[in-house]
């Protein structure tokens, strides 16, 4: 749907977007991510020919948006992220005003108009005027309006900036329902965990590159950091506390962590250690070490963090020798990907200037 | 795009929006009061003057001049603050992006927002139409002078708005456009009677060294008013009450060229004038331009040479 080759920007000395290559496929909802200057305004407007490149191509559904701007503003519905309103007009006026920009005629436009207030909710402000809406309406009136020429591709840019919780889950599913109805869209956002649930893929900008793209879940893998898995033993307060006597599943022993008698599993260790076969903190983390893919252990009161180089089979493995090695696992999770840290984690490493 | 000039979306959009503000009728309110003040004002001092002689009809001539110079000097005032807005407003709402995301071309932006202007002008216009009917009736205003107003009325319109326009698509800010457009209406005003004057005194002071007299440079320097664009509305006021012209003040001359020229000042002067603005709109519209039509000429000329070197 979107390809971009080589999309160079440069205001003067400054050098704003910086030999980008992009491909977004249809139907995907791509978040493009990066720190205030990165360039992600830039390259969105240049899509929708608001800007002219200095160097490089972009192509929209196999048109050269560079060549034939007309052509791609047909094909482009654009949400800027400031909300300009037209004082004095009404919803359902500010909609037929865009549509016969488009050279639409009046009866199309009303037809369209109906359906898409639906979808963004405001069906029944069609005769309020649209400096009477809240921000979070009129943005999603932006969106409807950007939709009324039923684009192929949607460039929303930080749609969700200064709206409340709520108006920003109403954004959200509006976003999500495109997104289902197959529009490709490209959404640029500082609120990052609302990007990686409702984005297909994402991108991280930064100085006008693109450091890193593709799918949001193996972009989240891609950090430094890998996987961290959390373990939980029976006790890690005093990690000996945990570990079987012989390093295997005692015979009587239920899965709740209490015997057959019914006393506490951790009260019927205590009762069976001795002080000589107590492996410390020490033994768990040597072990844990010495296991594959394991790039860090880090020992914390209650749990234990493993940063974890293996994908989800490798960890399957590694959960299974820590109990081979008579380790009492309560708790085994891999930690849910948060794209704010990769974003810090991948705009802290990548420094340079763009002059 | 073709471009709308018949239901310009802009214009349809402007005119919705205008009328549902107060601002065009405390504006018609104004200008009807401060033409209903100037006409009060003259059958005031023609009355006072009358006293011993008589009241004379003849002196009531001066209403239609009056007025119509008054109506000018308004919409010379007025025009650069509804125009001035008209780009760097879209820009301040930031609009004017999201305008720019639709396949209306530049020039048909920039257009819809002058046609807007002049339908505005055309309500003043409408609304002055009862108080210059007293100078229709008392001051020997025949049909063909109002047409001629309006007409120059029209062109003064166009030729502020375009600069207007050009000012606002140039500066951010509504205020700093206002201010300049109103600074390059004087500067033409003042500009061309400063190049003129400067050019007689030199043509003078050489003639007083050499003396030779030059006759033929002073209508020479002359022709620099054709570019001042209130010189159409200056002969058209002269003819009008006086049945003179700028032709009869400067007094023939022998070169025909010349000669062709001011006698059909108002029409030459007038599609000057109308040339510059148009030049006005393309800088303006050039403006709000992304730069596509630069860029797809580079590329065209890039491919060329790829395939050149292909070859």
């Amino acid at each position: 749907m979107l390809d971009i080759q080589n999309l160079t920007k440069r205001y003067g000395n400054f050098l704003a977007v910086n030999n980008l290559n992009l491909h977004i496929d249809k139907g995907e909802i791509f978040g493009f991510v990066g720190p205030n200057g990165a360039g992600k305004t830039t390259t969105m407007k240049i899509v929708c020919g608001l800007l002219r490149a200095s160097g490089g191509s972009v192509t929209v559904d196999g048109i050269d948006a560079i060549n034939n701007p007309d052509d791609i503003k047909r094909k482009v519905g654009y949400v800027p992220d400031f909300f300009g309103v037209y004082d004095n007009l009404k919803v359902m006026e500010y909609m037929e005003f865009f549509g016969s920009m488009y050279g639409m005629k009046k009866d199309d436009v009303d037809n369209i108009s109906d359906g898409l207030l639906e979808l963004v909710n405001l069906s029944d402000k069609k005769d309020v005027f649209v400096d009477t809406l809240s921000r979070g309406m009129k943005q999603r009136l932006c969106v409807a309006r950007a939709l009324i020429h039923n684009p192929e591709l949607l460039v929303l840019d930080e749609p969700n900036s200064g709206l409340d919780p709520r108006a920003r889950f109403e954004m959200k599913e509006v976003l999500k329902n495109l997104g289902a109805m197959g529009k490709t869209i490209i959404i640029s956002s500082h609120i990052l965990p609302e990007l990686s649930e409702m984005c297909t893929s994402i991108g991280i900008m930064e100085h006008g590159h693109l450091v890193t793209s593709g799918h949001v879940d193996d972009v989240m893998n891609s950090g430094n950091g890998g996987m961290k898995l959390h373990i939980r033993l029976v006790d890690t307060k005093d990690s000996k506390d945990c570990k079987y006597e012989d390093g295997k599943p005692e015979e009587g022993r239920l899965e709740d962590g209490r015997s057959e008698d019914g006393r506490p599993e951790k009260d019927r260790l205590e009762e069976s250690r001795s002080e000589d076969d107590r492996p410390g903190k020490e033994e768990l983390q040597r072990i844990l070490t010495e296991q594959p893919n394991v790039r860090k252990v880090q020992m914390t009161e209650d749990e234990i963090l493993v940063s974890f180089n293996g994908d989800e089979a490798e960890s399957a493995v590694l959960l299974k020798n820590l109990i081979l090695q008579g380790y009492a696992v309560s708790g085994f999770y891999k930690e849910k990907e948060d794209l704010e840290t990769l974003f810090l984690e991948i705009t802290g490493n990548h420094g340079g200037s763009n002059e | 795009m073709k471009d709308r000039f018949i239901i310009n979306p802009i214009l349809k959009k402007e005119m919705m929006v205008g009328s549902r503000s107060m601002k065009m009728s405390w504006a018609i309110m104004a200008i009807s009061a401060i033409l209903t003040a100037i006409v009060v004002f003259v059958l005031l001092i023609t009355n006072l003057t009358s006293s011993y002689n008589g009241y004379s009809y003849d002196s009531l001539i001066v209403l239609f001049p009056v007025l119509g110079c008054t109506e000018c000097g308004l919409l010379s005032l007025m025009i650069p603050v509804i125009t001035s807005a008209s780009i760097s407003g879209e820009r301040e709402k930031q609009t004017l992006d999201i305008m720019l995301t639709t396949p209306m071309s530049p020039m048909a932006i920039v257009k819809g927002k002058l046609m807007s202007a002049m339908m505005i002008v055309m309500m003043y216009m409408i609304a002055s139409i009862p108080v210059m009917s007293i100078a229709f009736v008392l001051g020997g205003l025949s049909w063909w002078n109002l047409i001629g107003l309006f007409i120059m009325l029209i062109y003064l319109g166009i030729y502020v708005g375009s600069v207007g326009i050009f000012c606002s698509s140039v500066v951010k800010k509504s205020i700093a456009a206002t201010i300049l457009t109103i600074v390059i209406g004087i500067g033409i005003i003042v500009g061309t009677v400063l190049i003129y004057s400067i050019g007689v005194s030199a043509v003078t002071a050489y003639s007083l060294a050499s003396g030779n007299i030059l006759t033929t440079d002073h209508y020479v320097l002359a022709l620099i008013f054709l570019l001042n664009p209130y010189s159409p509305i200056f002969d058209f006021m002269l003819r009008a009450m006086s049945d003179s012209s700028i032709y009869e003040m400067l007094g023939l001359n022998n070169s025909i060229i010349l000669d062709i020229i001011y006698r059909f000042w108002i029409p030459i002067s007038m599609a000057i004038n109308l040339f510059i603005s148009y030049g006005f709109l393309k800088l303006a519209a050039g403006k709000l331009n992304s730069g596509a039509v630069k860029n797809k000429k580079r590329n065209k000329n890039k491919s060329k040479i790829i395939q050149d070197n292909n070859n």
